[in-house]
């Protein structure tokens, strides 16, 4: 009696072949396709000469200042990089960030190591002959960069990359990037310096009406506790002090000592409020806030979350520059208010562009 | 040619083996075979390792496994224990299938099957040998411990019994998985290459244990490398290159004529029974 | 006879030796002035119970010579992260079983690869692990596009967020490791069998497959857990780490597995300790440093076993044969 031959185990073998070259192929094809690639790729040829500039945002702070800086102006093609609630400092470029890039006449990002994992790739592109501009360097040509943080100013050689948080930094990039702008294209170079001082006049009663607000809160109370160090800044624009888990970029893994220091540095000062970000995971704040009411006392949440590293999506009020440094600073006065601190929430400036929006005050 | 009386006593009751048998197949038998294999084919990589093998073993035998390397010996009890897929044949024990029989089988595997630094001790290797029994989430206990020290006894290992077994010597070490084996208390034992590689004390003492299990009427299989040693040991001989040569007592099977079919050529350095003097 | 009665003593004084060192951990460094405030007993509890279960189910990774397997099974848990978030938001359940999901799917496949083709193991272990782990990255980078995605601390998974950890993490690990004990023990006599002699279990009519799965299921349980913790890159260490140094104390599979998970105890709840005692230290790298203290020094120092006391014999051996010279 002959045996039977195993002919269905001959097909699952087949199948099961196929499935594992599948699984191969895909991984493979994972692999090598779009996935984060750090070195600048060799593709993409320069602009065309086909009269268009084309400008490259990093961040969503740059994209938003070349859209305000380029209005009216005809032929400006604008790519942002980053989208709202994205991490800067972690944010990995990807290929068709590379192509952008490459093909683009100007490159406009924060600098100062905010894109922390960009810096070969700025370094390339400028070989390649690209424009690449920092937002930060009149700022710090100015000598307006704050180093390090407070504590750790002896341990740290790097500078705070937050700059933009205070206006009238901002104010120096907005004329900086206006004075690059007309020298590329001299054809419209007024418009864009005209777009510029308008745009600066916007600050400086920004600036005004936020710097009345946040300084009606009491001294002893202007603390910004937050998971990164992003509002140095801020707080030095306006009076405040920061308090922050992690250091100056969210690279930094926090440690049970960051966290213990922060709940000591909380109750210590009876801090009021603290502030989640809106681009960072809130775990570190949340264990922070356990921590606290663990040792009997209070702790409360901002009412909303801080605009720290992104700006919000655009469209949206927290989308734009203005709108966004706005909205902290409604964040912070109304967190404190309902917190039982006396504050001041100055009317709105009839001079600004864009007016906040009533789901701000409910 | 004169059979040659074997030393030991074969009085154990109802195996009455036919001397006569050559080449095992059904039709000659008047007995339940311990172990029927029919067609039996096995495949690695797209080659036949065993093909078309038949074989029948009778009941009580204690039964040598001989060929060159790669003849398929160790092959052919793992595929009998079901710890290979077969291509192709059927396999039975007393006339039932492997899951059937299960508790009546014991096994003794090669020593290099293991990794002898795993943290255990001699009689913790040996109680292993009753964990079926035992069954799911029981507890091994004093009865087991008491079975296992007896089976140490019969190997000779009572006094090795709480030693770390990467402290054992390959002696050692085969008597542990004999003693193993033994626990289980089987109708018919595999055994892959006991006496590779051991002292002389070791396989003196092996092969008397041997002797005493087919006296008490269990079936014996062994995979054996030695053609020295194949008369003076067993009763019964299976030649094997892929498939089966010759299989049957001794006296008749392991003949030069087809222990050199089997080897494929002529044989140096043997001399088989018919050629021995006395 | 000596022999006997010498290892048994070696391992009753090894075992109350660690066991009082794990007791001593916490009241020693209360004592030399470390404030045990909520946050650093928390996260010394979520490492203590996370170094015990690792440290013990990955003993039996260490003896099936499948310590690559730990690594593997953690780089090959990142893609599931980044799908489960696509799919579920960012939920930390749906996290961690698609952590899970991926990566048995990521055994299956080891296993299929050798099976199916001339690659042997390790070589299929480290394809998924790094193919695996590729992926993972690509997922995540397209993942950062999403305007949630920053929040979703998906990167923290990659090296672990182990001061974020709460109450309720523990909670959860605490439950864990009482599952994973009782299935240990349950399960023990079976589980000693497959990983020493999985031929003669499988001829005895054990469903080796079912164990294997079930020892599988315990280890991805164990580098799912930790990987709030100590992350994707660091969990082997965990994982191996401790069975591999208590191999070197003690002979018997049952002092051994204790005696890892002891040691997982000890790692995990001295990297807490020690990571809060200055700002900017890491609590996952912490853990792991203390680990492989502890590895370092069983390895050079443990008896019978250390390579220390190797050469010393050794030395001695070559003195004292060395002077008796041949004929």
């Amino acid at each position: 009696m002959r045996g039977r031959v195993n002919s269905d185990r001959y097909w699952r073998r087949a199948a099961k072949g196929v499935a594992l070259a599948a699984g191969l192929v895909l991984s493979s094809a994972f692999v090598f396709a779009g996935g984060g690639q750090e070195s600048p790729s060799i593709q993409g040829s320069h602009s065309a000469d086909d009269g268009v500039l084309r400008t490259v945002g990093t961040t969503t702070q740059a994209s938003d200042l070349l859209r305000i800086l380029s209005k009216g102006a005809e032929n400006v093609e604008i790519t942002g990089l980053m989208g709202a609630g994205v991490d800067p400092h972690l944010y990995k470029p990807t290929e068709r960030d590379m192509r952008a890039m490459n093909n683009a006449d100007v490159v406009i990002y924060s600098g100062l190591h905010l894109e922390g994992q960009f810096d070969t790739v700025f370094r390339a592109l400028h070989e390649r002959g690209v424009v690449v501009y920092a937002l930060s360097e009149p700022v710090k040509s100015g000598g307006f960069v704050i180093g390090g943080f407070d504590r750790a100013l002896s341990k740290l050689g790097s500078d705070d990359p937050h700059f933009w948080f205070d206006p009238r930094n901002w104010e120096l990039s907005v004329r900086g990037l206006a004075t690059l702008l007309a020298e590329i294209d001299p054809e419209q170079a007024e418009v864009y310096r005209a777009n510029g001082e308008t745009y600066a006049v916007q600050l400086e009663l920004l600036y005004a009406w936020a710097n009345e607000g946040m300084r009606s809160v009491p001294e002893g109370q202007r603390y910004i506790v937050t998971s990164h160090d992003a509002f140095q800044y801020f707080g030095a624009a306006f009076g405040w002090r920061m308090a922050a888990i992690q250091g100056i970029s969210t690279e930094d893994e926090a440690g049970v000592g960051d966290i213990q220091q922060t709940v000591d540095f909380v109750i210590d000062n009876r801090i009021p409020v603290l502030f989640i970000e809106s681009s960072i995971p809130p775990g570190t704040i949340q264990a922070v806030i356990e921590a606290i009411r663990a040792e009997g006392e209070e702790a409360r949440l901002g009412i909303r979350e801080l605009y720290s590293d992104a700006m919000g999506a655009p469209g949206t009020f927290g989308g734009t520059y203005v709108g966004m440094l706005a909205e902290n600073v409604y964040t912070i006065l109304q967190s404190y208010r309902d917190a039982g601190v006396d504050v001041v929430i100055p009317e709105w400036p009839a001079g600004l562009d864009i007016s906040p929006p009533a789901t701000l005050f409910k | 040619m004169t059979s040659r009386v074997l030393d030991l006593d074969r009085t154990g009751g109802s195996t009455g083996a036919d001397h006569s048998a050559r080449t095992g197949h059904s039709e000659n038998l008047t007995f339940e075979p311990s172990l029927a294999i029919n067609d039996l084919t096995v495949a690695y990589d797209g080659k036949p390792a065993i093909w078309d093998l038949d074989l029948n073993v009778p009941p009580g035998v204690l039964m040598g496994i001989v060929g060159p390397n790669g003849a398929g010996k160790t092959t052919l009890i793992k595929a009998a224990l079901n710890l290979i897929p077969r291509a192709a044949g059927s396999i039975l024990f007393f006339g039932r299938t492997y899951d059937r029989v299960r508790q009546r089988v014991g096994y003794v595997p090669q020593r290099g099957s293991v990794d002898w630094d795993f943290p255990t001790t001699v009689l913790d290797v040996v109680t292993m040998g009753l964990y079926g029994r035992v069954g799911w989430i029981r507890r091994t206990g004093a009865h087991e411990r008491r079975l296992a020290m007896e089976a140490l006894e019969q190997v000779g290992m009572t006094e090795f019994s709480d030693r770390q077994i990467s402290q054992l010597s390959g002696g050692q070490q085969q008597r542990t998985f004999l003693a193993r084996a033994l626990v289980q208390d089987a109708d018919i034992y595999f055994m892959d290459e006991p006496f590779a590689a051991v002292d002389a004390v070791t396989e003196r003492a092996i092969i008397g244990i041997l002797h005493q299990l087919r006296s008490r009427g269990k079936t014996v299989i062994v995979v054996h490398h030695d053609l020295q040693t194949v008369s003076d040991y067993f009763d019964w001989v299976t030649l094997l290159n892929v498939t089966v040569v010759a299989a049957g007592p001794v006296d008749s099977t392991f003949t030069t004529d087809l222990i050199e079919r089997t080897y494929g050529g002529r044989v140096a350095a043997l001399t088989p029974r018919d050629e021995r003097e006395n | 006879m000596t022999l006997i009665s010498r290892s048994r003593r070696k391992d009753r004084i090894v075992l109350t030796v660690a066991g009082a060192v794990l007791l001593l951990v916490v009241p020693v460094a209360a004592l030399a002035g470390v404030r045990f405030t909520y946050t650093l007993r928390t996260v010394t509890a979520g490492g203590l119970f996370l170094g015990a279960i690792s440290g013990s189910i990955g003993s039996f990774a260490v003896l099936r010579k499948q310590s690559l397997l730990g690594d593997a099974l953690s780089h090959a848990a990142l893609p599931g992260v980044g799908i489960a978030f696509l799919i579920a938001g960012r939920q930390l359940g749906a996290l961690l079983v698609g952590a899970a999901a991926v990566s048995l799917m990521g055994v299956w496949f080891i296993s299929l690869v050798t099976r199916m083709t001339r690659i042997k193991q390790d070589t299929a272990m480290g394809i998924v692990l790094t193919g695996w782990f590729a992926v993972g990255i690509g997922i995540l980078t397209f993942i950062q596009q999403r305007p949630d995605a920053s929040q979703s601390g998906l990167d923290s998974f990659i090296f672990g967020q182990a001061a974020a950890i709460v109450r309720q993490d523990v909670q959860l690990l605490a439950v864990v490791s009482v599952v994973m004990v009782v299935i240990l023990i349950l399960n023990w006599k079976e589980f000693k069998l497959v990983t020493f002699d999985p031929e003669f279990a499988k001829a005895n009519g054990y469903r080796i497959g079912v164990f294997t799965a079930l020892i599988l299921g315990l280890v991805v349980t164990a580098v799912v857990m930790g990987l709030q913790l100590a992350g994707v890159v660091l969990m082997v260490g965990m994982l191996i780490g401790p069975g591999i140094a208590a191999r070197q104390w003690t002979d018997r599979l049952e002092h051994m597995v204790l005696l890892a998970g002891i040691i997982g105890a000890i790692a995990g709840s001295t990297g807490a300790i020690v990571s809060s005692l200055d700002t900017d230290l890491p609590t996952g790298p912490m853990i792991i440093l203390v680990n492989s203290a502890v590895v370092a020094i069983s390895l050079l120092f443990a008896p019978g076993r250390g390579v220390v006391q190797d050469l010393l014999r050794r030395r001695d051996d070559r003195k004292r044969f060395a002077g008796g010279g041949q004929g």
